[in-house]
């Protein structure tokens, strides 16, 4: 059990030699330095989709409308890696906070409560409402152990829907909720209602959100709660027993990682305009995990890039591929004929297939946080054979 | 570039087309060429596309693919001089199965793509759900061989989904809807099979529950009983709590809202394995999705004894003028039998192409000339000759046609034989 | 594998402890019967409607049913018992399980009952489930060396996940192979209905009923009386000092991914047997009320697995029949939440939650 404990230096993601003393610039310049990163993302990303051969797979409004939906799954790794990264807490339901970010949008500004509230404060009030159904949903849980815990965040990610759709009365079930609106900038760059063809106003709408969670999140894995994470994490007895409330760190993580899937419910459901209950089934827990745990888990940005890498070849990836072998017209080998088969059935093939063989050989991820790798890498501290293991557990 | 891309996007759908419904794909690419052939009259012709919005892959491939196809042997068939034009293919089934998201992302491609002035599709009532928006607001219309939930064209749902441009239809389809599609199961249930007392199930997604809440007003005003409503979640594999409650209301018919994939076929056969195959089981086009012969059809999975006494319907007209030709032009294109959607298909193609000839000469301006189109599809005054007879549009953007085929299983054949069809429109229930 | 007891003095004048427990099972069953039948004919204007008989009828519905679910779920707990380890694939080798149950009948040339020919019908019958069984044992074997195995020491988090990518790989799989089109498998047991006394039972559903309670208590029987049984029980138990005392460790977990596996494998054969339909989606739903079931009647107890699947389906049944069947998935899943916050250690089971 790793007992010691690395102070953090600055907000450094994997470790990296301080060049020039750029780390500790970062470091003390945190806020700032996410800034930029963020606005040179943002300006690289629309660039990249008119070199070949990405500008073949589409126009750049196709690209940047494609990365404006990316930043949704962006946004719900970022929450979820506060719930499975920081705090060891492996949430299989992370949908249902999804969902109920984007109802709160659908019934604050839709023909079906007749409400038309604004979009930007509605984002908060989303945030808002999902951490408090995190908390809700997370308080039985604390006193299960892992498994128990994915389980019943499982059973819950499986109900939320059904609710949703049962309760036809409230939720308008299965038909979902229309005519949501979208978000406006009020005549800022002389843009009003977004609509649905421009994709730029939601590509800065969500870059805008993605910074102020990072932000959020590097602060917070600074700061006393993020290092109560790190002990819960790495072993939680010892972490009560050196004072933590193990209570009140669970309940913020689900409440903060919660939040954030909050937030991102808001941007969907005034992005797509309507909610329907089969859009926030498993499959996008899943998804939101095999981000998590293929991007790095516990690293803020390598969550984020583990995500955008993800969706992107999700969408155009399969595709392509697909494209491409057909093009060549491969002969047919014996029974397979490559011709026949179909690349974009193999997704979550390939989702399950990256999920296993991460966790056997990288489970930190492809840009791991430093911490996580000493963690998962570590040799047992005594020989398991000879010391009997009381807690059941070795972590 | 333009047409190396719509080339790849062509080649594609032929290998797709080829792939999921065993046809020839050669005669898609030369179709192109033959319209841009013919289409150069007088002057340069202008390339304009036509956008397919359908689910292509998976297990929606049978219902995606041959309405495609449709789309290309109308292109092929009925040339607009002044015009070449081909097609924009986009597919909105994520991992086999249709997806809202995906249908939105692809319909914002082909708005955003200047030179496609219409769009056939979407398939399913859920992805149009998402799509509607998008059409409206940048003007496209779009021609739905196939949705028939009521929800999109009336109502206050239906309202809100046009906020954008309200007065500006950009959404039409060729298939009546659920309330009519509805009122034809009860018309079979009270009329055909003469049952007098009913219990209802639907498979509590979109299309089901609204088809059986068609079929409950309409059975109400017949004056049949409903004994009982279930909804039964399309996650169900076990129904035989079900078949029991049936077996104790011993109801005069069974109705069943929904698609053969939320386990209808399966109910069946369970109703004939507990003996009650004696009672007949009506649903709408859900179910009518082949014959017995067809994998995974519903006739399929009932098995022999669950086929008998069965019902269904389709949201179309039956008694098309010509059907043989239309049959055998699509066979000798695609080396395949049309699928029931391809003649809806056609039909939207022929829609803009009459709406392309009539409004579009003389307008070079892209955004111009799919207004133009818009515009004269959407005006109510207008009909259409089309494979399916005259067909024109309310103003909700629903067909004039509303007529509902009624179709019964014929053991001889395995497979759906045509009853009879009734106009609800000329004939409605009262 | 144990239950815990509590201790009454000998000398109370009162009931035999060990006749508690059958006497509460008798007593829920009776319970709900009685609830079926409730809830049955409760439809107004229609005419014979035999309460008695639709009681009757859900609660064999129920019984087979709840038979398929406690199948699996005894692999769930045993697993679970043995290596502390979740298994999410187990609801997926239980959905291959009837594949390869289709694979093997239509290979084999059926397509309907065999009638008529008892002892054909019994050796296609027994055939199959061996197939399925052994193929079924020997992919969670593969799945236990090569994902699990690897991982025993790893952070608790990381063997998790492996588990639902292998899930995934496996649905997926079959979707890439089969698509996802509904199967249809020969449903070579025949459908007469037979009367035993007052009851009458299709014959499917006879043998879906005994064969789970067979399979039950043979495991109970092989757990209990057989070396190897005993092995796998001391390792459940402590690990350590089963190695010390010569268990090999190794080949006791292999060998119980093998039997767990096994019986999902027969779960997969019935469903094809008594459903006559598969498709490559229902492992994820049977998988997780398995699960349920498991953690209902305490999981690392194989009674309490059967128990829990029992209780499920009459759950699930008795949803239907009071009108509320679309809720049934939310009514498990709202038990499962709510059996891990209350009783964590379920109806029999040991204490296992909050060990930390």
């Amino acid at each position: 059990m790793s007992a010691t404990v690395t102070p953090v230096k600055g907000g450094g993601a994997s470790g990296a030699k301080n060049v020039f003393g750029v780390r500790s610039y970062l470091g003390k310049h945190q806020s700032l330095s996410i800034l930029v990163i963020v606005c040179i993302i943002a300006i690289l990303l629309p660039l990249l989709a008119v070199i070949p051969p990405f500008s073949g797979f589409g126009t750049q409004k196709d690209w940047v409308a494609g990365f404006a939906q990316a930043g949704v799954f962006v946004l719900l790794a970022l929450g979820l890696n506060v719930v499975v990264g920081f705090a060891g807490l492996l949430d299989l339901g992370y949908a249902a906070f999804f969902a109920i970010g984007a109802y709160t949008m659908a019934y604050a500004a839709s023909g079906f409560t007749g409400l038309d509230l604004p979009f930007w404060p509605l984002l908060l009030v989303g945030a808002i409402v999902a951490a408090v159904f995190g908390v809700l949903l997370g308080a039985p849980t604390l006193r299960l152990r892992g498994d128990y815990l994915a389980i019943v965040t499982l059973g819950f990610g499986e109900i939320v829907p059904v609710v949703f759709l049962n309760a036809d009365k409230y939720t308008n079930g299965t038909n979902g909720i229309t005519g949501i609106s979208q978000p406006s900038f009020y005549g800022l760059f002389g843009i009003n209602g977004f609509g649905f063809t421009n994709p730029w106003p939601y590509y800065l709408t969500i870059l805008v959100l993605i910074t102020i969670v990072v932000m959020l999140l590097y602060r917070l894995q600074d700061s006393r709660l993020g290092r109560a994470w790190v002990a819960l994490r790495e072993d939680e007895l010892a972490a009560a027993s050196m004072g933590i409330n193990t209570v009140t760190t669970k309940l913020l993580a689900f409440a903060i990682g919660a939040s954030t899937a909050g937030l991102a419910g808001v941007y969907y459901a005034a992005k797509l305009g309507s909610v329907t209950p089969d859009q926030f089934k498993f499959d996008v827990s899943f998804t939101a995990l095999a981000m998590v745990v293929l991007g790095g888990m516990g690293n803020i940005w390598g969550v984020a890039a583990g995500a955008l890498i993800i969706y992107e070849l999700q969408s155009q990836g399969l595709k392509q591929l697909d494209a491409f072998i057909k093009a060549l017209h491969l002969p047919a080998i014996g029974p397979i004929d490559i011709n026949q088969i179909n690349f974009l059935n193999f997704q979550y093939l390939l989702y399950g297939l990256a999920l296993v063989l991460m966790m056997l050989l990288r489970p930190e991820g492809l840009f791991p946080s430093r911490r996580r790798k000493r963690e998962l890498h570590e040799e047992p501290a005594v020989d398991e054979l000879t010391s009997p293991d009381p807690t059941g557990e070795r972590e | 570039m333009k047409y190396a891309r719509v080339g790849a996007a062509l080649a594609v759908f032929a290998v797709v087309a080829s792939a999921c419904g065993g046809s020839t794909a050669t005669t898609a690419p030369s179709a192109a060429a033959s319209t841009a052939a013919s289409g150069a009259a007088a002057g340069p012709a202008m390339d304009i596309k036509v956008g397919i919005e359908l689910p292509m892959t998976g297990g929606e491939a049978p219902n995606g693919v041959p309405t495609a196809n449709g789309v290309a042997l109308a292109i092929a068939q009925n040339p607009v001089p002044g015009f070449n034009i081909t097609i924009n293919q986009q597919d909105d089934a994520v991992n086999g199965k249709h997806n809202a998201d995906q249908g939105a992302k692809n319909l914002t491609a082909l708005a955003n793509d200047t030179a496609v002035m219409f769009v056939v599709g979407p398939y399913n009532s859920s992805v149009a759900q998402a799509e509607i928006p998008v059409s409206n607001g940048a003007g496209l219309m779009q021609c739905s061989p196939a949705n028939t939930a009521v929800t999109l064209t009336k109502g206050d749902a239906a309202v809100a989904l046009r906020k954008t441009n309200p007065t500006k239809i950009a959404y039409v389809r060729v298939a009546t809807t659920d309330d009519n599609q509805g009122a034809g199961t009860a018309d079979i249930a009270y009329n055909v099979a003469k049952a007098k007392t009913a219990y209802v199930l639907d498979d509590t997604q979109t299309y089901g529950k609204g088809l059986a809440d068609g079929f409950e007003n309409a059975y109400k005003v017949f004056g049949g009983t409903e004994l009982k409503r279930d909804g039964v979640p399309d996650s169900t594999t076990d129904f035989t709590s079900y078949v029991t409650t049936a077996k104790g209301l011993n109801p005069g018919i069974i109705m069943y809202g929904g698609v053969t994939t939320s386990g209808i076929g399966l109910f069946r056969k369970q109703m004939a394995q507990a003996g009650m195959a004696n009672v007949p089981l009506v649903g709408g086009d859900g179910i009518n999705d082949g014959s017995a012969a067809t994998a995974s059809s519903f006739l399929n999975i009932a098995g022999a004894d669950g086929d008998a006494g069965t019902y269904s319907t389709v949201a179309a007209i039956h008694d098309i003028p010509n059907p043989e030709k239309f049959a055998a032009d699509y066979k000798a294109k695609f080396n395949a039998d049309p699928g029931a959607y391809s003649a809806p298909g056609y039909a939207c193609t022929q829609i803009f192409l009459q709406a392309l000839a009539a409004a579009g000469k003389g307008i070079t301006d892209p955004a111009a000339l799919r207004e133009a189109v818009r515009a004269y599809v959407a005006d109510a005054t207008h009909t259409f000759d089309t494979v399916l007879g005259k067909v024109g549009f309310d103003a909700n953007g629903d067909t004039t046609q509303h007529t509902i085929s009624y179709y019964q299983f014929d053991a001889t054949s395995k497979d759906w034989k045509f009853l009879s069809q009734r106009d609800f429109g000329a004939n409605p229930v009262k | 594998m144990t239950t815990a007891v509590q201790g009454t003095p000998a000398s109370r004048v009162g009931l035999d402890r060990r006749l508690v427990a059958p006497l509460v099972l008798i007593g829920a069953l009776v319970v709900a019967y009685l609830l079926m039948v409730a809830g049955s004919c409760t439809t107004t204007g229609v005419g014979n409607c035999d309460k008695w008989a639709q009681g009757q009828d859900q609660f064999i519905n129920a019984l087979t049913i709840g038979g398929i679910y406690a199948l699996i779920a005894l692999g769930y707990t045993m697993v679970y018992g043995i290596i502390e380890l979740i298994n999410f694939a187990h609801g997926e080798v239980f959905m291959v399980g009837s594949f390869v149950a289709w694979f093997t009948l239509t290979t084999l040339g059926f397509s309907g009952p065999i009638s008529g020919n008892l002892p054909l019908l019994v050796v296609v019958v027994a055939f199959t489930f061996i197939v399925s069984m052994a193929v079924m044992g020997v992919v969670g074997v593969i799945i236990e060396r090569f994902a699990y195995r690897p991982l025993r020491n790893a952070p608790r988090l990381a063997p998790l996940i492996t588990a639902i990518g292998v899930s995934f790989i496996l649905q997926n799989l079959v979707f890439v192979i089969i698509s996802n089109s509904i199967v249809t498998v020969p449903q070579v047991i025949p459908n007469p209905v037979l009367s035993i006394g007052p009851i009458s039972i299709r014959a499917i559903n006879l043998f879906v009923i005994l064969l789970t309670l067979g399979l039950m208590v043979a495991l109970h029987l092989f757990l209990g009386k057989t070396t190897l049984g005993r092995a796998m029980r001391s390792t459940a138990i402590d690990r350590d000092a089963a190695q010390i005392m010569g268990v090999n460790i190794n080949s006791t977990i292999a060998l119980t991914f093998f039997i767990g596996s096994a019986l999902a494998g027969a779960a997969g054969v019935v469903q094809g047997l008594y459903f006559g339909v598969t498709v490559f989606n229902i492992g994820f739903q049977a998988g997780l009320k398995a699960f349920t079931a498991a953690v209902l009647g305490g999981i690392g107890n194989t009674t309490g697995a059967a128990l829990g699947g029992f209780v499920i389906g009459f759950i699930e049944v008795l949803s239907s029949v009071y009108g509320v069947g679309r809720w049934a998935e939310a009514a498990v899943f709202g038990t499962l939440v709510l059996v891990l916050v209350f009783r964590p250690t379920g109806i029999l089971g040991q204490q296992l939650a909050d060990r930390a």
